[in-house]
């Protein structure tokens, strides 16, 4: 790809440096938090009955859908700078 | 048919008959001016909002067979299994990151198919057909398997199991396809958006009430997990190695974590390139659909979690173990488990949602299959000029014929073999990757050398799950190997050496000048969220956008 030509919109990650970081150690998070196995392959300690492998596994799910809300939720604030210019509009009609 | 229990078949059979109702309203449904248009037929006129995309996405992923053969896999190897529920969390962040983008540029462009934003991306008809036939190859046998799953329940319920003829014996799975098929081929998408409803509250409500119920029966969940620790620790005397895991284990005795992470990663990758998962989520009408799904979605993956105890409560049900062990057939453990542990009427509802979660990803995945082809492959190979209602015409024939094969399949082969194909199709379904998911942030790619990592990555994973063995099987035996002294999932390694392929091959082929291919696409369409626009009118692939 070429240098930015005019049509380009200044690029929302350098717009916001910071919002941008969080977003993605968010999203990063999420995924190591189950990716890395050593983290919660055991069995203590219990929840009531529970392993803790497997009540790990059961509190992540919530945890995981408020982190990507988050995430969505910084996101909204990236596209302030909104990067759909004239030529957007011009294909959604 | 001796052993039928009346009450819990005749549930069945009226919910069946219900959802069959539905099927067919569903045409009507959201009527728009044509359903000859595979933007209407295949996608359900592209108009659903977030309620009716996670229903639709739920059914879609979460499917029957996953309900019978997530536990079966517990049931018989413990902790593993739970590689299911970790990557159904880790799917969604994942995708995260490029389905939105995925959405919008096919909605700029009017895209039906996986396959058509390669073809659009690239200018490459080779790559597309690649990816299309991929897709259609990894989905049949999963579409057979949401048979093996009915099937599961039927054998249990003792519907014509005792009879040794073929056609007596899967009679009702034939009647259930049949109807099936005949609702799609009319309803197209909306029936199966529609029948998730029901699909979903029938499997919400005997998943709760099991994971509460069953265990006062079975001396609380204490009792389940230890019964389920003592027997996968016990040596099994044929292989000398322990029965299963009860927590992935560490290095020193075996590592089972690597396979467990790499086969989550894997998975969760895939679970997104396959195209049924795609159509589910190009009928979303806004980005937002999209996104939000991504944040409620891993509802459904609570439920996975708690399907998947039901392998352990399976091994601590002295009279469930038995009956699986007499038929030597784990993944009727779930059937028996409920048969075993409920009352009649309520394990009719209970298998009643089982055969209905069947049907809806197994329509879904038909009309996936069915726009592959007909965008595609006929489209672009044998008739170009296809009018919208000639190519939904191709599109409703293909999913019948798509149908036929995937009950032949699950009829006539051995279950195993049904199986070993799905596990060969997440490691085939899992090298469009680099194009896919590579090409929705970068075209740096040449599409040649994406064309060569991808025959590779196919030829690798299909020769290394082949040599996999076991003591039980010599060929097929799994999805892992030993790659560098450790077990990882096979299509981790495929898609590795993809990869490093397209990489390698494409300063070599931009070094040669050699064609590139027009891109149609522009980077701000990849965040466009057309706010209600209408589906775009060109239907043929790689329109230009009309500017």
């Amino acid at each position: 790809m070429t240098q930015a030509t005019p049509r380009t919109p200044r690029s929302a990650i350098a717009a916001h440096p910071v919002t941008s970081a969080a977003i993605a150690i968010l999203v990063a998070a999420d995924i190591f938090a189950v990716l890395y196995v050593p983290l919660y392959a055991r069995v203590t300690p219990r929840w009531g009955d529970f392993p803790f492998f497997y009540w790990y596994l059961l509190i992540i799910m919530p945890v995981s859908s408020l982190a990507l809300w988050l995430a969505a939720f910084l996101q909204r604030r990236l596209t302030v700078p909104a990067p759909v210019s004239e030529a957007g509009r011009e294909d959604a009609r | 048919m001796s052993n039928v229990n009346a009450t819990t078949f005749t549930i069945v059979v009226v919910l069946f008959v219900i959802v069959t109702g539905i099927g067919f309203i569903a045409a009507r449904w959201r009527r728009a001016d044509s359903m000859m248009h595979l933007d209407e037929w295949g996608l359900g006129g592209r108009g659903f909002g977030t309620f009716i995309t996670w229903f639709l996405l739920g059914g879609d992923l979460y499917t029957a067979y996953t309900f019978i053969a997530v536990p079966a896999l517990v049931f018989g190897s413990g902790s593993i299994g739970f590689y299911a529920v970790a990557y159904t969390i880790m799917v969604f962040p994942v995708v995260f990151i490029f389905l939105p983008r995925l959405w919008s540029v096919s909605r700029v462009h009017g895209y039906v198919t996986p396959a058509d934003f390669i073809r659009g991306r690239y200018g490459s008809r080779g790559l597309a057909l690649a990816a299309a036939f991929t897709g259609i190859l990894a989905l049949m046998p999963y579409i057979a398997l949401q048979l093996v799953g009915i099937q599961a329940v039927l054998t249990v319920m003792g519907v014509g199991a005792s009879s040794a003829n073929t056609f007596v014996k899967d009679l009702p799975l034939f009647i259930a396809f049949l109807v099936l098929a005949i609702f799609t081929y009319f309803s197209g998408l909306r029936a199966p958006a529609l029948i998730a409803f029901v699909k979903d509250t029938l499997i919400y409500l005997f998943v709760l009430v099991a994971v509460f119920y069953i265990p006062t029966r079975l001396g609380g969940w204490g009792h389940i997990f230890g019964t389920a620790q003592a027997h996968f620790a016990a040596v099994s005397p044929t292989t000398g190695k322990p029965l299963g895991t009860f927590v992935p284990a560490a290095a020193s005795r075996g590592s089972t974590r690597l396979d467990f992470a790499s086969l989550a990663l894997g998975s969760a990758v895939a679970l997104f390139l396959y195209p049924h998962a795609i159509t589910g989520t190009l009928a979303a009408r806004h980005r937002r659909a999209v996104k939000r799904n991504m944040i409620y979605l891993p509802l459904y993956s609570v439920l996975l979690a708690l399907i998947a105890l039901f392998g352990y409560m399976a091994v601590a049900d002295p009279v469930t173990a038995a009956n699986v062990k007499q038929t030597g057939n784990a993944q009727l453990a779930v059937p028996y488990l409920f048969q075993h542990m409920f009352p009649s009427w309520f394990t009719g509802i209970a298998f009643a949602g089982i055969i209905i979660g069947a049907l809806v990803p197994a329509a879904i995945m038909s009309i996936a299959a069915a726009n592959l082809f007909t965008k595609n492959v006929y489209t672009e190979l044998i008739k170009r000029d296809a009018s919208p209602e000639h190519q939904t015409r191709v599109a409703q024939w293909v999913s019948l014929v798509v149908k036929a094969g995937a009950l032949l399949f699950a009829v006539e082969l051995p279950h195993t073999f049904s199986i070993n194909l799905q596990l060969l199709g997440g490691i085939w379904i899992l090298q469009l990757g680099p194009m896919l998911i590579g090409g929705l942030f970068t075209r740096w790619f040449h599409r040649w050398a994406l064309l060569a990592g991808w025959l590779a990555g196919m030829a690798f994973g299909t020769l290394a799950a082949y040599n996999v063995a076991s003591p039980a099987a010599s060929h097929w035996a799994g999805s892992s190997d030993i790659e560098f002294g450790h077990t990882v999932y096979i299509g981790l390694s495929a898609l590795a050496i993809n990869l490093v392929i397209a990489i390698v091959l494409t300063p070599a082929l931009k070094a040669v000048r050699a064609p590139q291919g027009t891109d149609e696409t522009l980077p701000h369409q990849y965040t466009a969220d057309p706010e209600d626009a209408p589906a775009p009118a060109p239907a043929g692939v790689g329109a230009q956008p009309a500017g």
